[in-house]
């Protein structure tokens, strides 16, 4: 007979925000308790009260230095939808410019800093080595295309918004700043690389999904609700409606943002300062949903561009839809990046991408109610604002990307914890050698 | 021989952390030049590892964040004590940074709101097992540790954390600028004759002239000149998140005694022009400001 234990891993690493895990151990190794601990948060939602409404637009990508352009434009939108303002199709065209450039940076840093180190060097390597900057050293030429990627996505998003991270640009009623052509020349030119260095990722990533196939389709596999945006079925990280699916793949909900209340509940654990969303009429665990690319994959009938429908329909072939597949989320996210990139190449060659008709002049504010969604990288961002006569923000409520996943996370790492200390998967999951042995 | 560094986040955005990958191919050139001891985003070390080095082991310490939990304050300690030379990074940690805003509330209300009552909100509590608690309200990193070099920025520009490296890497001096965004803005200036400030989605910026003389409160006169006016430069006015520069001694008074000289407008009218003082003027170092100290003296806070 063992002993009860507890093991604490802290931080969790290769992570973006404060995570900790903690496993309770009983007796035999039986998984008592998983807790994933987040230990920070910074009240955006009351320091943004008293503040003249369009400036929540440059207060609120400050909740997030990697996906800051979904938050710029989560907040607009919330802004524009209180006080009934329509931004000029030229606006919008830039706006979405911006979100998918952020896509694609934020997925290619996710998939080859974040993720790789576990797939090329394995998951027992040496933690010393488990980390992007050991893939540099010995595979300098995938590191390179993998920069080059996040550097067509940032830099992309500071000639639209001013800065790549924390934009500036967005405002009620459009943009401040227009592309020139000459801008848009310089990116039109760097397009075939942008699809060479996209290819190459897509082959890189099959080839890491054949390789740990056993893993992917075995451990941690999670059966959870799933939310996303759709502009018609169509997977759309910009505008559409909000999309439900529940764990047998039927579609529960499809609903505008203003009527998000109908349908988030938020659960406050007491070992988290992140909260748990959930789908509302579910209840609380049974309603858990998971967000991020793989529930955009699953709610989402097809793809708005060839390429990624392509790469959906490969995905799909072999995960099936819905897939509960945790691991899944890196393929998803692949599929994803080739969307931004065919998207950013529609509308750089769209001639109203240069148009100088970008911004209204008789915005007025007054009082009202504003919910304004897209989704971030990581899953789908809500910022609901009201305004008093005039302007001045009153109240606010922020449902960010990652709460919708906190609580999917605990749930797929209770499966695979089960998995691991109770049924010794580790002793019958094939693993492929390492692409690199270190 | 590579310099030991360790790159912590304390309670942000982890856009310092962005600004540094967003050196692109650069990144080739200076990683080598580094072996990193502790940067919990990028390698897999614990919190454990940087508490059992030695203290002063490590070369450059980047601290990233502000103290608004306990646990940020602990790491903050520990890393001082682990590193020789530890840097400041961004706003945040130099001034409180934009969360420092929330210094206008005692910690219950910001609580109450958060985790009592969000609309959303099913089952209400405050979460508090295995949770490291909160800071009190948030104060500026120098304030509680000595920080040795000092870089601005919401973030830092990628040039700028690169010469800050660089001049740590070769021991050199990093001093930060007297100059203001003002003085690298390429829009041209005319004497001022502002009669109304206006709200920045009102009428239209035109481009190439100064966005003040305009009547949009552009904070580039009152803001260290460390970004390349890059906000300004596209039309898009400066909010100040990289603070004051050095010679100023309380950013908010600058900017309203200098609005003052150069807008011709009755003091009250000039006054409703600005019904949030603090988010204008203070955006990212309202928690460094002479003002936030007095609320913390008035409730009686320690951090």
């Amino acid at each position: 007979m063992g002993e009860e234990k507890t093991i604490r891993i802290d931080p969790v690493t290769r992570l973006e925000g404060h995570g900790a895990l903690t496993i309770k151990l009983g007796k035999d190794n039986k998984v008592k308790d998983i807790q994933y601990n987040v230990g920070s948060t910074r009240f955006f939602e009351k320091f943004l009260t008293g503040r003249p409404m369009e400036e929540a637009p440059r207060i609120a990508p400050r909740i997030c230095g990697i996906c800051p352009i979904p938050h710029h434009l989560a907040s607009v939108k919330a802004v524009e939808a209180a006080w009934d303002v329509t931004p000029p199709p030229a606006a919008v065209k830039l706006r979405r410019l911006m979100i998918e450039a952020k896509q694609l940076s934020s997925h290619a840093i996710h998939f080859y800093a974040l993720a790789a180190p576990d797939f090329v060097f394995g998951p027992f390597a040496d933690p010393a080595v488990r980390n992007v900057a050991a893939v540099l050293k010995h595979l300098p030429d995938v590191t390179v295309q993998a920069i080059k990627i996040m550097q067509f996505g940032q830099e992309l998003i500071r000639d639209v918004g001013a800065k790549a991270i924390h934009p500036v640009t967005a405002i009620p009623g459009g943009m401040l700043n227009a592309l020139t052509e000459e801008d848009r020349d310089k990116w039109l030119k760097q397009i075939p690389e942008l699809f060479e260095n996209v290819n190459k990722t897509v082959e890189l990533a099959k080839t890491v999904v054949n390789a740990y196939i056993d893993v992917i389709t075995k451990l941690a596999v999670t059966p959870t609700y799933y939310i996303g945006l759709t502009n018609n079925g169509v997977l759309d990280i910009y505008e559409g409606n909000v999309r439900v699916m529940g764990p047998d793949g039927k579609v529960v909900a499809d609903f505008e943002p203003k009527d998000y209340t109908k349908y988030y509940g938020e659960h406050i654990p007491d070992h988290s300062y992140a909260t748990h969303i959930y789908y509302k009429p579910a209840g609380y665990p049974d309603g858990i949903w998971r967000a991020n690319t793989l529930a955009r994959c699953n709610v989402a009938e097809k793809m708005a561009t060839p390429l990624a429908q392509e790469a959906l329909k490969e995905m799909r072939d072999l995960v099936g839809r819905p897939s509960h597949h945790t691991f899944v989320y890196h393929y998803a996210r692949i599929v994803e990046l080739v969307q931004a990139a065919e998207w950013i190449k529609i509308l750089l060659e769209d001639p109203l991408i240069v148009s100088d008709d970008i911004k209204l002049t008789d915005v007025e504010p007054k009082a009202g109610d504003g919910v304004g969604i897209v989704e971030a990288p990581r899953g789908t961002l809500l910022h609901n604002y009201t305004s008093d006569e005039e302007g001045m923000l009153v109240h606010a409520n922020l449902i960010v990307a990652t709460n919708n996943n906190i609580a999917g996370i605990e749930k797929s790492l209770m499966t695979a914890a089960k998995q691991i200390f109770e049924d010794k998967a580790l002793d019958s999951l094939k693993l492929p050698d390492p692409l690199v042995k270190t | 021989m590579a310099k030991r560094i360790a790159l912590a986040q304390l309670s942000s955005c982890w856009g310092c952390d962005q600004s540094l990958v967003d050196l692109h191919l650069g990144l080739l050139d200076v990683l080598p030049k580094l072996d990193i001891v502790f940067w919990p985003t990028v390698v897999d070390y614990k919190l454990a590892d940087l508490e059992a080095l030695p203290n002063r082991s490590v070369h450059i310490g980047m601290v990233e964040g502000s103290c608004r939990t306990k646990e940020d304050l602990h790491l903050l300690k520990v890393m001082r004590e682990k590193c020789k030379t530890l840097v400041a990074w961004g706003s945040c940690s130099i001034f409180g940074g934009v969360q420092g805003l929330a210094n206008q509330w005692d910690l219950k209300e910001l609580l109450e709101r958060k985790f009592i009552q969000a609309e959303t909100v099913t089952d209400p509590r405050i979460p508090d097992e295995n949770m490291p608690g909160f800071t009190e309200h948030i104060t500026p990193n120098p304030q509680i540790v000595e920080c040795d070099v000092l870089l601005p920025g919401c973030p830092p520009t990628s040039e700028n954390t690169l010469d800050a490296l660089t001049a740590l890497l070769t021991n050199k001096p990093f001093d930060l600028p007297t100059k203001t965004v003002c003085d690298q803005c390429p829009m041209e200036r005319k004497e001022k004759h502002i009669k109304k400030f206006k709200r920045n989605y009102e009428g239209n910026i035109e481009a190439g002239k100064c966005i003040l003389d305009q009547g949009y409160l552009c904070l580039g006169f009152a803001t260290m000149g460390l970004c390349g006016a890059q906000c300004p430069s596209v039309t898009t006015p400066c909010k100040g998140c990289f603070g004051p520069t050095p010679i100023m001694s309380d950013h908010g008074a600058k900017i309203i005694s200098a609005l003052g000289a150069v807008a011709e407008m009755e003091p009250e009218e000039l006054k409703g022009s600005f019904p949030d003082p603090i988010g204008s003027f203070y955006f990212t170092d309202y928690a460094a400001s002479y003002l936030s100290k007095m609320r913390g003296k008035e409730r009686g806070q320690e951090h």
